[in-house]
């Protein structure tokens, strides 16, 4: 007879990271799978071959990454492998390009985000910025012009920032920008070009339920972050003066623009609530999404950038140990102090709707060189930046 | 659920089919009995009879020296022979006094019985002092203590909630004896002077709360009903849920006692026939056990010969005193019965297959004491203990929930204990 020791208790969830990141992986190929059938059925099979292409490169430059990494440190490589979950990197970051992108460029970008993002700082767990988006950012800043010959139309992303500031303010001029994209429900399906699975508002949002109730993510991260996107652009909406569209309030309508544009559904559902560098107090979360939130909005209406999903996402995180360390302690005794911050971030947002409400010119009439730029995803694009810019 | 905060608490499977229909099977030991002389963390006792001495059940043995003042009395009949250093439920070795038992159990009166309806409450603590009465729930704290300052109590919590998983203990002592449990809950009510007493019983109990309800009929004892969750039975949550209040350090400052239901029925039957505490229902229980059942034993007996009659089905295991989440591990089955046990859970060896945190905040939002265990494991992994009291490590009681919910099964219970250790040592000196 053995009596075994161990230390209480001595009973377990079922739930395991394992499963957390199957059910992650099982959402995402399912993004993966709508724009398979975008592409198949809007420009062939050859779109549909290049995806996976680009998705093979993303994910062998990985499984090579973490394997020499796994034998430098003379860990047994398949461990390694299966508890590091790589896999789920290379998916959100080639899911963040557009389907233009070299397959070069990719494993590039791949290399930075899993060697740079994540085993430099220790591996699974350790990382202070989303890998994902470590990649994205290499992309954006060394290979802007890396482009195939594969061609999709201008983005609704880089059309409304560049020839709209972000605010159509009468109902014929939204109608122009509906009109090129096939209407709003257009949009909201995903059935327009951008990166390759930012677009698919509806599908990302059925997953990112399934995601909440199979508690893979919390709901605070994507509730607050397009909760406090709604409101401020709203509130945007009011100040600006924008005019209602068919009956439909400019409150009401204009939110829903932002919403079925570019990445941010995408973002709040499968990046912003990477566990790994997220807040782990609920507090902090909220905070967390509702900063993002802000910055995602400023950069939107503000920079020089189409949309700001990207760099929200990876400046938040530098914030992480911050907030952190902001709300240790026992959470129901520092409730006050949570309220305060909470007021904090209300308050912060409110001045930045209002700054950006009414500083952006709104457009009220039709632009008639409104001609579109190539490849533009809201995840960045430099080239269009510049011309808006000029 | 909030906002800025998380559950605080989650169902876990609760094991409990495979015990609570079972009768209840009585055991004695076949030579010996062994008292263990701890009450709570006092182990300093005076012994009040000599080596040789003939005791029966209900003979005053010992007493503490110092601290709180808890008489122990004997559970069985037989000559005392001595002391003896043996493994405890603690973990730590401690004296036993060693009876050796002659099988006829014969009882004598260890105290004169009270009558509850007539005494006054004075009558009523005095006589919870000197029956040597402590919490049945686990933590064995002497009843008599929380009820020395009444001054604000309004309300009295009969905790019959039971959250531990495979712990069925509670359920048969309450369905088997209803009548005393309300009679406890009168008496505690009585004796803090307070103007209600709900018995809290978990929803998915029905069968439990019709009884209750049945024999509190005509009273002014009130049934509350408690969600299924772990870990309702700590009283902080069962104030939570029961009394929407928050408390410090203790729940007089709610204005609330809690008592174990056990404790309830045993300070009633005491009242009534003068009888100490001599026997404990016990359940064993868990994958490892061949035959799980409620077994009702003295105090003292070792758990040894409880095993020959239950058996095991594997020949590796974990031994608990006590319940999967909060009870200890205990590597040998030598220690015995306490008065303050209630099961021994036993489970199958495992093998550790930790992975590392995906920061994944699981932890703190079910932590019921509203605590960060995660950020507690990282202070202790940098060694920082200004941030291990900052994050008010030391308001933990293992409770074990957030170990439960890892998703990488990371001990996270045992990161927070070290912080516990930690601060504790940086206190003494």
């Amino acid at each position: 007879m053995k009596f075994n020791f161990h230390v209480s208790p001595n009973l377990k969830g079922k739930q395991t990271t394992q499963q957390i990141m199957r059910d992650l992986t099982i959402g995402l190929l399912v993004i993966f799978l709508c724009a398979c059938i975008y592409y198949g059925m809007n420009y062939g099979m050859r779109y549909v071959l290049q995806l996976f292409l680009l998705l093979a490169c993303s994910l062998l430059t990985t499984l090579v990454c973490e394997a020499i990494y796994a034998k430098i440190l003379k860990i047994d490589i398949k461990t390694f492998l299966k508890n590091s979950f790589g896999w789920v990197t290379a998916i959100i970051l080639t899911m963040m390009c557009p389907i233009s992108i070299t397959p070069f460029a990719l494993i590039i970008a791949t290399i930075f985000a899993i060697v740079i993002g994540r085993l430099l700082f220790g591996g699974f767990g350790q990382n202070i910025f989303n890998p994902a988006a470590v990649g994205r950012a290499v992309i954006f800043a060394a290979f802007a012009g890396a482009t195939t010959d594969l061609v999709t139309s201008a983005t609704p992303t880089a059309t409304i920032a560049s020839n709209y500031h972000w605010l159509p303010a009468t109902p014929e001029v939204f109608d122009s920008f509906l009109s090129e994209y096939g209407g709003f429900w257009n949009l909201f399906l995903g059935n327009y070009p951008g990166a390759i699975g930012e677009t698919f508002t509806l599908a990302i949002l059925v997953v990112g339920i399934f995601l909440i109730v199979r508690h893979v993510i919390d709901w605070r991260v994507p509730v607050m972050y397009l909760g406090t996107i709604i409101v401020m652009t709203a509130i945007i909406a009011l100040v600006s003066g924008i005019e209602s569209y068919n009956g439909i309030p400019a409150l009401l309508w204009y939110p829903a623009l932002h919403l079925v544009t570019g990445g941010i559904v995408f973002g709040a559902v499968f990046m912003l609530t990477d566990p790994v560098t997220n807040p782990t107090s609920a507090a902090g979360r909220v905070f967390f999404a509702m900063g993002a939130a802000i910055l995602t909005v400023l950069l939107r209406m503000k920079a020089n950038l189409p949309e700001g999903c990207l760099y929200s996402i990876l400046l938040m995180n530098m914030f992480t140990p911050m907030i952190e360390s902001a709300m240790d302690g026992n959470q129901l005794k520092i409730a006050k102090k949570v309220w305060i911050t909470f007021a904090c971030f209300c308050v912060l947002a409110l001045g930045v709707s209002f700054f950006a409400g009414s500083s952006v010119e709104p457009v009220r009439e039709l632009n008639t060189s409104s001609s579109a730029t190539n490849g533009a995803t809201a995840f960045e694009m430099p080239t269009i930046q510049e011309e808006v810019s000029l | 659920m909030s906002l800025f905060l998380g559950k605080m608490c989650e169902r876990i499977p609760g094991h409990k089919s495979a015990t609570d229909h079972e009768s209840i099977l009585d055991i004695m030991p076949t030579k010996e009995v062994y008292i263990p002389l701890v009450a709570g963390n006092n182990t300093n006792f005076e012994i009040l009879v000599n080596e040789g001495d003939q005791v029966y059940i209900g003979t005053k043995l010992a007493q503490t020296k110092t601290g709180f003042n808890v008489p122990i009395y004997s559970s069985v009949s037989g000559t005392y022979t001595g002391q003896t250093k043996r493994m405890h439920s603690s973990l730590r070795p401690q004296n036993h006094m060693v009876i050796q038992i002659d099988h006829k159990q014969t009882a004598i009166q260890a105290f004169e019985p009270i009558q509850y309806e007539n005494a006054s409450a004075e009558e009523l603590l005095e006589f919870t002092k000197n029956s040597g009465l402590v919490g049945l729930g686990g933590a064995g704290f002497p009843t008599y203590v929380k009820y020395l300052k009444p001054e604000g109590i309004h309300t009295i919590l009969i905790n019959a909630v039971e959250c531990e998983p495979y712990i069925t203990a509670d359920y048969k002592l309450v369905m088997n004896d209803p009548k005393h449990l309300i009679d406890g809950a009168k008496i505690m009510k009585k004796m803090a002077n307070a103007q209600h007493a709900y018995i809290c019983i978990k929803k998915n109990h029905p069968d439990m709360i019709d009884i209750v309800k049945q024999a509190a009929q005509g009273s002014d004892i009130e049934v509350k009903e408690v969600p299924n969750v772990y870990p309702m039975g700590w009283e902080r949550v069962l104030v939570r849920e029961v009394m929407k209040k928050e408390y410090d350090k203790l729940p007089s400052e709610a204005g609330v006692i809690v008592n174990n239901a056990g404790t309830a029925i045993e300070l009633a039957r005491m009242m009534e026939y003068g009888e100490a505490i001599a026997n404990k229902i016990v359940t064993v229980s868990g994958e490892a056990v061949k035959r799980p059942i409620n077994v009702r034993v003295p105090v003292g007996m070792p758990v040894k010969e409880i095993f020959e009659q239950t058996g095991f089905n594997t020949d590796s295991v974990r031994l608990m005193a006590g319940g999967p989440m909060m009870g200890k591990v205990i590597p040998n089955d030598m220690f015995v019965i306490d008065r303050a046990m209630n099961a021994l859970t036993i489970l199958p060896g495992t093998v550790d297959d930790a992975i590392a945190c995906l920061r994944c905040g699981s932890c703190s939002d079910h932590c019921p004491a509203g605590l960060q265990p995660v950020r507690i494991a990282n202070a202790v992994k940098e060694g920082n203990l200004e941030e291990m009291e900052r994050r008010q490590a030391m308001s933990c009681i293992e409770c074990g929930l957030c170990t439960y919910i890892c998703p990488s099964h990371i001990e996270v219970t045992e990161n927070v204990r070290k912080a516990k250790r930690a601060l504790a040592l940086q206190k003494k000196k």
